[in-house]
């Protein structure tokens, strides 16, 4: 080294650095097979995430000073007709929610009555999305609530209109949502109308689902909304997901081909509910109906088909 | 190889693109994304390839794994591949004009993008044919304004 700072050397790195590329091409398949197949590195991957935060903040900085620049030119009356706007729908939500809450009220006396504990209400935190993902073929995005704010993986992901998608991972500050029309979701659903259940897989279009493995008989119509089941044990139950948009039945194929358009806006909402699922009020009123709660819920879950 | 590089400029250069690599993209263009930080591996092995080597290389497609929720390492060895073969070419690279140095960005690139291309298949991505190679093509495009760009940061702060 003592002779290589005196004179340049041409080979500042030995002939071919071959050896380190073999190391490298080791520890790769390692790493690779651990996360891919073994799911071993989800600490390590949220910890780094967790320092790439600044990124995603960073990432989203543009569409943040265009939204503070369009705020700055908003006129007065802008502003007054918009808030009059949104007073007038206050107003007509908090007519809804009185309703509501007698309705809930009812609803719980008759579950009650019927020996069932499920609780109704669901809590949510609102987020934000602050990136999409690079990879073009994959339909995810990131918000900005993290393992710091209880997220945790597996939970649903909704807009005001419906089901987004669920939590894949996190890290301190974000995490990534994966959409419902990524081409390796599924949600279990059921027709509002009549409950006939089905399974909705995404499939790589962000406008359009597929509902599977429904028999050529099955009472199923164009314009029916399908809702989350929640027989997955991972989606909360009664959340719209999608409108069944076409049904072509092709003779000789056992099930109909069914294609449904999403509720959720997938490619345009900004904020987002994460739904906690409903565990501490579960705890609150004792263990036992908790209990005997989740052993109903899970039964029916195991005979999807019936 | 230039005499004198920036640690400062390094630095910025790459969290700029590791911001580029995930910020927001016109809809409809996402295949045409240049794959930025491959093309900061390729700069700084080309200019300084006694600092900046294949580990450095892999840390940083590590960092992309993350940000790109790819399997952790599948990235990461594409980087250190792209940063191995300019480690091998890197003397004539330098006699090579512009027009042939993008031709070799797009050759290194896109055998990085086949190799994460083909590691992805293996796990079960899905096929979507030769589109992958798009961000070499637009990468050897932008190649000739970063390099002029942060060759003349380098001499300015180096």
């Amino acid at each position: 080294m003592a002779g290589g700072s005196a004179i340049k050397t041409i080979f500042v790195q030995g002939p071919v650095p071959g050896f380190r590329l073999l190391l490298v091409i080791v520890i790769s398949a390692v790493v690779i097979v651990a996360d891919a197949r073994f799911d071993r590195l989800t600490p390590v991957r949220s910890v780094i995430g967790t320092g790439l935060a600044p990124i995603h903040w960073l990432g989203n900085a543009p569409s943040e000073l265009e939204h503070w620049v369009a705020g700055l030119f908003t006129t007065r009356e802008d502003l007054q007709a918009e808030n009059e706007d949104l007073r007038a729908r206050l107003l007509i939500l908090e007519r809804r929610a009185l309703k509501y809450a007698a309705l809930a009220s009812e609803n719980n006396e008759l579950r009650r009555l019927m020996n069932s504990s499920e609780v109704l209400d669901d809590r949510v935190i609102v987020g934000e999305i602050v990136g999409v993902s690079p990879d073009p073929f994959s339909h995810e995005v990131i918000i900005n609530k993290g393992s710091r704010d209880g997220v945790t993986v597996g939970q649903a992901i909704l807009d005001a209109n419906g089901l987004l998608g669920q939590v894949q991972q996190t890290s301190s500050f974000t995490s990534r949502v994966l959409l419902v029309s990524d081409s390796s979701h599924a949600v279990p659903v059921e027709v509002v109308r009549n409950g006939l259940r089905a399974i909705l897989l995404g499939n790589g279009d962000i406008n359009a689902l597929e509902l599977v493995h429904v028999p050529d008989t099955a009472d199923i119509r164009e314009g029916d909304l399908l809702v989350s089941s929640g027989l997955g044990g991972r989606f909360p139950k009664g959340y719209p997901v999608a409108e069944v948009a076409s049904i072509t039945k092709e003779s000789g194929e056992p099930f109909v081909n069914i294609k449904a358009t999403p509720k959720a806006r997938l490619n345009q909402s900004r904020l987002v509910l994460v739904v906690f699922p409903p565990e501490g009020e579960r705890d609150e009123d004792g263990n036992a109906p908790g209990q005997s709660s989740a052993t109903v819920n899970v039964e029916p879950g195991d005979e999807v088909e019936r | 190889m230039l005499s004198v590089i920036s640690y400062p400029v390094f630095a910025i250069s790459v969290i700029l693109s590791l911001v580029l690599s995930i910020s927001l993209f016109p809809v409809g263009w996402f295949e045409f994304r240049p794959e930025w930080l491959g093309l900061m591996v390729f700069y700084w092995t080309f200019r300084a390839p006694a600092q900046f080597g294949i580990l450095f290389a892999w840390c940083l497609g590590l960092l992309l794994d993350v940000l790109e929720a790819t399997p952790l390492g599948v990235n990461a060895l594409g980087m250190a591949l792209i940063a191995f073969l300019v480690l091998t070419i890197h003397q004539r690279l330098r006699m090579y004009p512009i027009p042939q140095q993008c031709v070799m960005v797009f050759l290194l690139i896109g055998i990085n993008q086949m190799l994460v291309h083909f590691i992805k298949q293996m796990l079960g991505g899905e096929d979507a044919g030769f589109s992958y190679l798009l961000p070499a093509l637009s990468s050897a495009i932008v190649w000739p304004f970063v390099c002029v760009l942060l060759d003349n940061l380098n001499r300015k702060l180096g």
